[in-house]
């Protein structure tokens, strides 16, 4: 298959020779991964640029119902990296999936409130508490998902209204999770479910956490894989050795995920 | 009346490049009529196909009809009684600073919408350049309805104001004079004549802005957020089914498509009357 758009043209001129036989240096590689893993990514692709000289990484960072909609689509990418195993059973079933699927790394999900607080969250259950304006994922972005399990589970805590009172809060469904945290970086949203992975050292100052008590929390396993139309297999499969290396594990940790073993 | 005799010579053309300059001219139209008809009748064709009427009916769907029915229609009302006498004030004042405030108006024009998102939301958010002021007296405007009528009168604004101040200019002003040495008043004079002989540019800046508000996503979505009846209009709406539900995406596009012709077609019927023998 042939894939063109606007990513492809890129890869087809970096890639143009190469199909003869002798492997030239160099060429493309495209990532499709989900937002959570915008800053961890963002660094090992400069890592894989130095062991790979003259290779590009491009990297599509949305919520991963997003991209497995654009890559069941015809997208060109070369490596799919999902917040839940649902989206990556998905594209297994489709056959979009070359080999099989690794579990990388691990996460977990915290409140995020603005510094100020200003509706006073202090623990994870004032987050119920009336008027409290609540940003979310919209529904289908695996960190809403996690969250909806998580007030699944706490209504056994905290009583049956807990979780209608909390969605009773919800205030706005954002595209994927990072602009659900953005609500409330810029301090509209009073809190949001984010994971511990995005709050990242450049919105510390500005936002505070609020640990979920581990009894309710999920742990979000992240899959990745190589895609089956891949223009680049081989990088591809290069790019999940060094996501899942001891080195890679190493960045990951750096950026608050846990690591899959 | 042109000067020229009807059997003149035509200079530089001769009858066979006249024929191909037509024939260019006939293919450009053609062309642009199939762009623009082919992607409308694709989103007709998949509605029929797939059986995505019934998404229509949804409450997403209905909601997001009702909600952007009532937010552009503020919108319209803000911009009729505010817009219109700036337009007239922009059109006949002759005050220092003129170009300046014309120029700061057209602004929102080129001006992307997602940035026009972002600014609204560092203005009026709650930690926001006026939005803390407001906060302190206990109003906040993000994730209301009042947001997304905001983020749609600052991109729709300057297409009315725009025309309506050309239109106002159009008018000749020594007619306006006559009526005052008439012993008319000057609201009087503004509602009974500077007015009916400017509509059909009233007419016509209001439909697009109109259209304009209808259509925005980009300062909605950031500004105001996206929620199902409070700040999720037509667009927003599209834009979140498509990540869910494509059928349901596409029916809302062609009910936004079916509504957007519909009010088109009646305020061009209402005023045709009025507007007629202007044009």
């Amino acid at each position: 298959m042939v894939l063109v758009g606007p990513t492809g043209c890129g890869q087809s001129s970096a890639n143009s020779g190469s199909d003869g036989g002798d492997k030239k240096q160099g060429g493309t590689l495209t990532l499709f991964a989900a937002s959570s893993l915008i800053d961890a990514f963002g660094e090992l692709a400069k890592t894989f640029e130095k062991q790979n000289e003259g290779v590009e990484v491009k990297q599509s960072f949305e919520s991963s119902s997003t991209l497995l909609t654009q890559i069941q689509q015809g997208a060109p990418a070369d490596v799919f990296a999902s917040a839940a195993q649902e989206e990556m059973n998905t594209a297994v079933q489709d056959g979009l999936v070359a080999g099989e699927p690794e579990v990388f790394v691990k996460n977990r999900e915290i409140i995020m409130v603005p510094n100020d607080n200003p509706a006073g969250i202090t623990e994870f259950r004032d987050v119920a508490d009336p008027g409290v304006k609540l940003a979310l994922a919209q529904k289908d972005v695996p960190a809403a998902d996690y969250a909806i399990e998580i007030l699944g589970k706490a209504n056994a805590r905290y009583g049956s209204d807990f979780k209608k009172d909390v969605l009773s809060n919800v205030v706005s469904r954002e595209a994927d999770v990072r602009a659900s945290v953005n609500r409330v970086v810029v301090g509209d949203a009073d809190a949001t479910f984010g994971y511990k992975s995005d709050y990242t050292p450049d919105i510390r100052d500005r936002v505070k956490v609020v640990e979920i008590p581990s009894g309710l929390n999920i742990i979000a396993t992240y899959p990745i894989a190589a895609l089956k139309d891949a223009n680049d297999p081989e990088l591809a499969k290069k790019w999940v050795d060094l996501v899942t290396s001891d080195e890679g594990q190493r960045v990951l940790e750096k950026w608050n995920f846990e690591p899959a073993a | 009346m042109k000067r020229r005799g009807k059997d003149g010579p035509t200079p530089r053309f001769s009858r066979g490049s006249d024929k191909l300059a037509s024939g260019l001219a006939i293919a450009a139209f053609a062309l642009l009529v199939g762009f623009v008809s082919v992607p409308l009748l694709s989103l007709v064709i998949w509605t029929v196909d797939k059986g995505a009427w019934r998404a229509m009916a949804s409450p997403v769907a209905v909601d997001a009809l009702l909600l952007s029915v009532r937010t552009t229609s503020i919108t319209m009302a803000i911009l009729l009684v505010v817009g219109t006498p700036a337009a007239y004030i922009l059109a006949r004042a002759d005050f220092r600073g003129n170009r300046v405030v014309n120029t700061l108006i057209d602004v929102p024009v080129v001006l992307p919408p997602s940035a026009a998102g972002i600014a609204l939301l560092l203005a009026f958010g709650r930690l926001g350049l006026v939005g803390k002021y407001l906060d302190a007296f206990g109003v906040t405007i993000s994730f209301t309805t009042a947001a997304v009528v905001m983020a749609e009168v600052f991109v729709a604004a300057p297409f009315y104001i725009r025309q309506a101040a050309t239109g106002f200019s159009a008018v000749d002003q020594t007619v306006e004079e006559a009526a005052l040495v008439d012993g008319a008043g000057r609201s009087t004079v503004f509602f009974k004549v500077t007015v009916p002989l400017a509509l059909p540019a009233l007419v016509s800046g209001a439909l697009t802005a109109w259209a304009r508000a209808l259509g925005e996503f980009g300062a909605t979505i950031i500004f105001a957020g996206s929620f199902r009846g409070v700040t999720q209009t037509i667009p927003l709406a599209i834009f979140a089914e498509f990540h869910r539900d494509l059928d349901a995406a596409v029916a809302l596009s062609v009910l936004v498509l079916g509504f957007a012709f519909a009010v088109i077609l009646a305020v061009r019927y209402l005023t045709a009357g009025a507007t007629t023998h202007e044009a």
